[in-house]
């Protein structure tokens, strides 16, 4: 069977179709749950924030201008949402008392384990992870656009309604920081 | 090419944003040093080391399921979507305007040094004073500055002394400055000295 064209799917949403609307939701899941992911860190919050990204989207498809891309408009309400999920979240982190015991679990704070419980290059890829969630949200949502989901710097720069120019700084910038936090592994998982 | 361009170009070559040409002087610059192409294994080992886990069996149709039901609670609107960081940017723009403004404000209300006129100050006085001493305590060199400067003041003006009336006559302002009964008392006398004033 042929695949509706995504214009049609979005019209049609904008009429109030829920089944349209259902039909670009299974297109996009993927990709906006990974957004989530990337930016929230954790799988349960990434969960809340895709069907929260979905609901937002429904409640505004009206107002989404036929002509510009659809995929845009969603990865934005997507950075959206998750920048505001990370801002409430830090507020209630600074209102909670200090636990020493949740210090070790700050991204990129924990001593690293011996070499019997993974191997240097799962050790590796958890620490990408921790170390790409330690950096500041708006690196953080340019690695999610270009990394992750593979957009060019034009492409990120729309959905984040910024210069190509500046996606390619925050890129550079987010790799050197990368770079240097994970220096010590990057030794050990060399060949 | 310097390092730190260098490793901005990777960055954009593992995003395949190298812009034309940019390729051929980054591996000239990276064939010479070692420390880039260091750098850039490890942001390729970084690149190939990111991915997100898969989520599990299942999860996509539980998703579904969830997501459904929360729809048919709502009805679609016209929400407004804001672009990323739009409050962070309007706060940086709302700072740089008061920066500016600030600036402007300063620099008309600071005082600034105003402009002094200089001139050269000669001290006239000091030099004068001792040849004036000197003059009025010896009468013969006092008569031959008198001399002297009445010799060049002629020189100056021969015909001030010798012909002053007639100056005076062909000076216009001579001929304003004079009230009415002045000049016709002139006329009177020229009329007199002429014979031209008709019958006395």
């Amino acid at each position: 069977m042929d695949e509706r064209p995504e214009a049609s799917l979005v019209e049609d949403a904008r009429q109030g179709g829920q089944e349209a609307f259902a039909e670009l939701v299974r297109r996009h899941e993927r990709r906006v749950r990974g957004i989530a992911l990337r930016m929230a860190g954790n799988a349960a919050d990434a969960d809340d924030l895709a069907q929260e990204v979905f609901l937002t989207a429904w409640k505004a498809v009206g107002s989404f201008r036929s002509g510009s891309s659809f995929y845009t408009w969603l990865y934005r309400i997507a950075v959206n949402t998750s920048l505001s999920f990370l801002k409430k979240k830090s507020r209630e982190r600074n209102r909670a008392p200090f636990d020493e015991n949740l210090s070790g679990a700050v991204p990129g704070r924990a001593a690293p384990p011996g070499p019997e419980r993974r191997s240097a290059l799962n050790e590796l890829t958890a620490r990408i992870d921790e170390a790409v969630a330690a950096l500041p949200a708006h690196f953080r949502a340019s690695f999610a656009l270009v990394v992750d989901q593979g957009l060019s710097h034009a492409a990120a720069a729309r959905v984040l309604g910024c210069s190509e120019n500046t996606v390619s700084w925050r890129m550079h910038k987010a790799r050197k920081l990368l770079q240097a936090r994970l220096k010590p592994f990057l030794e050990e998982a060399r060949p | 090419m310097r390092c730190q361009t260098a490793r901005k170009r990777i960055s954009d070559e593992l995003d395949g944003g190298l812009p034309a040409g940019g390729g051929v002087r980054l591996e000239a610059h990276l064939r010479t040093c070692r420390a880039c192409r260091a750098y850039r294994e490890d942001l390729e080992r970084i690149q190939a080391g990111t991915r997100l886990p898969e989520a599990p069996a299942g999860y996509w149709a539980a998703f579904e399921r969830k997501l459904e039901a929360r729809l048919a609670a709502e009805n679609p609107g016209r929400k407004r979507v804001e672009v990323p960081f739009a409050a962070r940017r309007r706060w940086a723009w709302a700072a740089a305007a008061v920066l500016v403004l600030a600036g402007f404000s300063l620099w008309y209300v600071l005082p600034r040094p105003v402009p002094v006129m200089t001139e050269a100050w000669i001290p006239y006085d000091d030099i004068l004073d001792p040849i004036v001493r000197a003059v009025e305590s010896d009468p013969e060199l006092a008569g031959r500055i008198d001399r002297e400067l009445q010799a060049s003041i002629e020189e100056m003006s021969p015909v001030a002394e010798a012909d002053a009336a007639g100056l005076s006559a062909a000076d216009p302002f001579f001929w304003e400055s004079l009230s009415d009964d002045e000049l016709r008392a002139i006329v009177t006398a020229l009329e007199k000295e002429s014979g031209l004033g008709g019958p006395q």
